[in-house]
């Protein structure tokens, strides 16, 4: 009994000491979850804000963290898988008790785990560009840091109407969420603009050769084709049988026609010309052939990473993890504390913060923080080291 | 017009050959492994890596396809189907295969990346040959001439033979001195290594994407119940019913109906013929 009764006051002592430790050592970091599917769909955009996430969280560490404090990024690989998101979302809001969520990715996985978190009244960086991943109602606590999807749409029907002067416009979504429901907000927002598409349809993103489309797309007249979808193959494959078909119209359309993966998908180099996309004005080249000031610090620092070569992502999914760090660390610093409430306050009050990827300004009745001012089309041939040159205007 | 006829054709032949796979797994296991689409995935792949990355001429790069898709099959036959057969549990094979099956899927994603990637172009043709194109013919040939082999295969030589009694009855096979474990590996490194040719005479149509061996399954499999189980014409068949189908109402009725035709066809054959086209039920007499 003595024996017994000693083991259990040296472990008890033990266990409470480690208890007041973990205690005393979580209040003196920041936590921060980040839900990232760094594996399945979708994974290259991950991996890289996953980079500029990790950069920021460094760079604010080494300055001496947040309010004094280190941070503590929690990243859980969500492999974009919506239940998984859900799991993860579940313990870091209630488990690990974090202070904020950056993510996810995924529209997909987003918009299962945005209720969740706003329940838990976690303060929510949102990254997808889904419309109904925010709502100041519903969700009060989650700020977008991305574009919406129908700022994507929406800059890429003005440069065809308005810049182009198209308009009889073919649309070829894919049959997944995002593609169905990007098609629909196309033709609503092309019908406000009092232009009918001559040819829509859906198609499923590995279908393996999409002549027929495309001729059905000719022979109804388009002279223009705006492809929604951001499957790679599929894109390829449409600007293949334009090129194989010899039809010499432009394709404007989502931002991921400009990958470089779609180049080494091409029959042929040239299949690429005459193409452009939605895309941001923190990633393209000016006419001095100058990056924004802010784009080139973060390339800079970033370079290392690269061993000097060339970066061979889209940099602007770079420059979006590393804003998510800054604005949260901009939050805090400005609330004075990682109060929640305190952070609701302070975000949507916010007039023009500047990041690398864009300016951001929310309100109390506006969660969406990214401007128009911000968007811009490039052309999709441009890819260099990360960004792109704007289209001709 | 022309064009769905013919791009419904590749991606039928290409369907009909994971079903011919199916049954050379079949025929000495009465197992329908989940992994025969997969097999094609890693002709495609590895055919890419090989004369891609590699830069290995692509008479090279194909062996290099087939092997590795031989190895996974042997891979196959060790891992998931051996002690699963001798345990003699009804159908565990199914869960079993499809473990493997997602490890290798997930394995070739975070190796290979998630976003499909070119393959080459195998011989020196213009692009704008429209329905010409290699892309389409290769899978079409590849399929013809593999299901010629398989008959000859099967009606020819010793080891064929092997092959079709142990799909009559195992266990006579096995009382007349046949090795019947010996064969079945057999006809999985056979079965892997036709699935491997098969992928990599598809890759220009596919691209080489990991992605590609779920989706192979499922319509090589109902390619194989339309045709019907242990059929190789059966299996060109059903395979080519199929690719015709969902191109066509691709065409006519929009991409979302693609899928409810396919396995719309596969419910009607089935409840019409449930042994399939070419299929027979199996009476035992007692």
């Amino acid at each position: 009994m003595k024996f017994c009764s000693t083991k259990l006051i040296n472990s008890s002592a033990l266990f409470i000491g480690l208890a007041i430790m973990s205690g005393a050592v979580s209040a003196q970091t920041v936590k921060i979850g980040w839900l990232s599917s760094l594996t399945g769909p979708l994974s290259s955009a991950a991996v890289a804000e996953n980079q500029g996430v990790q950069l920021a969280v460094e760079e604010i560490n080494k300055a001496g963290g947040i309010l004094g404090k280190q941070i503590q990024l929690l990243t859980r690989d969500t492999g974009g898988d919506p239940t998984k998101a859900v799991n993860f979302a579940q313990q870091l809001a209630f488990k690990d008790r974090v202070e904020f969520v950056i993510g996810p990715v995924n529209s997909g996985e987003g918009l299962a785990t945005t209720p969740i978190l706003a329940r838990a009244g976690v303060p929510n960086i949102i990254i997808g560009s889904v419309d109904e991943l925010t709502d100041a109602t519903k969700y009060p606590r989650a700020f977008r840091a991305i574009n919406t999807n129908v700022q994507w749409i929406s800059t890429a029907n003005n440069y065809a109407l308005n810049t182009l002067k198209k308009s009889k416009v073919a649309i070829i979504g894919d049959t997944s969420g995002y593609g169905t429901s990007s098609a629909k907000t196309a033709e609503e927002l092309l019908a406000k603009a009092g232009i009918k598409p001559v040819y829509s349809v859906l198609v499923d993103p590995n279908k393996t050769d999409l002549t027929d489309e495309m001729t059905k797309a000719r022979a109804a007249g388009a002279d223009v084709v705006m492809p929604w979808t951001a499957a790679t193959g599929l894109l390829a494959r449409i600007l293949n049988a334009r090129g194989g078909m010899g039809w010499n119209i432009p394709v404007v359309g989502h931002p991921a026609i400009m990958a470089p993966q779609i180049k080494k998908l091409l029959n042929q180099p040239q299949y690429w010309e005459n193409t452009y996309a939605a895309g941001y004005v923190s990633t393209s080249y000016g006419a001095d052939g100058k990056l924004p000031e802010r784009t080139q610090a973060l390339v800079d620092k970033v370079r290392p990473s690269y061993g000097g070569a060339e970066i061979d992502v889209m940099f602007w999914w770079v420059a979006l993890g590393y804003d998510t760090v800054k604005i949260i660390e901009y939050a805090a610093k400005t609330a004075g504390s990682t109060d929640p409430a305190a952070i609701q306050k302070v975000l949507e009050n916010t007039n023009k913060f500047e990041g690398v990827y864009a300016t951001y300004s929310w309100s109390p009745t506006k969660r969406n923080g990214f401007p128009d001012s911000n968007m811009a089309v490039n052309t999709a041939n441009t890819f260099k080291d990360g960004s792109f040159k704007f289209a001709p205007r | 017009m022309l064009t769905v006829l013919i791009s419904g054709l590749a991606i039928g032949m290409l369907y009909a050959s994971a079903a011919l796979v199916y049954n050379v797994m079949y025929s000495t296991s009465k197992v329908l492994s989940v992994t025969s689409g997969h097999l094609a995935m890693l002709g495609g792949v590895f055919g890419a890596w090989f004369v891609n990355t590699l830069q290995l001429p692509w008479g090279l790069g194909l062996l290099g396809g087939i092997a590795v898709g031989a190895l996974f099959g042997w891979l196959t036959e060790v891992l998931a189907i051996r002690r699963v057969l001798n345990r003699g549990e009804d159908h565990l094979w199914l869960l079993s295969t499809l473990a493997l099956a997602t490890m290798v899927q997930q394995g070739v994603a975070l190796w290979w990346g998630t976003e499909p990637r070119p393959f080459p172009r195998l011989f020196e043709q213009n692009f704008s040959s429209g329905v010409l194109d290699q892309k389409f013919w290769l899978p079409i040939g590849m399929t013809v001439l593999m299901a010629i082999g398989l008959e000859l295969f099967y009606r020819r030589t010793m080891y064929g033979k092997l092959f079709m009694a142990m799909s009559e009855d195992a266990f006579a096979a096995r009382a007349r001195g046949v090795p019947t474990d010996r064969i079945r590996v057999m006809s999985y490194v056979l079965a892997g290594g036709l699935g491997g040719l098969a992928g990599f005479a598809a890759g220009q149509l596919t691209f080489a994407y990991f992605a590609l061996g779920l989706t192979l399954t499922l319509n090589g499999f109902i390619a194989l119940a339309v045709g019907g189980l242990g059929s190789n014409l059966g299996a060109l068949i059903g395979g080519t019913a199929l690719g015709l189908l969902s191109a066509f109402a691709s065409y006519w009725f929009g991409g979302e109906y693609q899928q409810t035709f396919a396995v719309g066809l596969l419910m009607v054959v089935l409840l019409v013929k449930p042994a399939g086209l070419y299929g027979s039920l199996k009476v035992r007499q007692v």
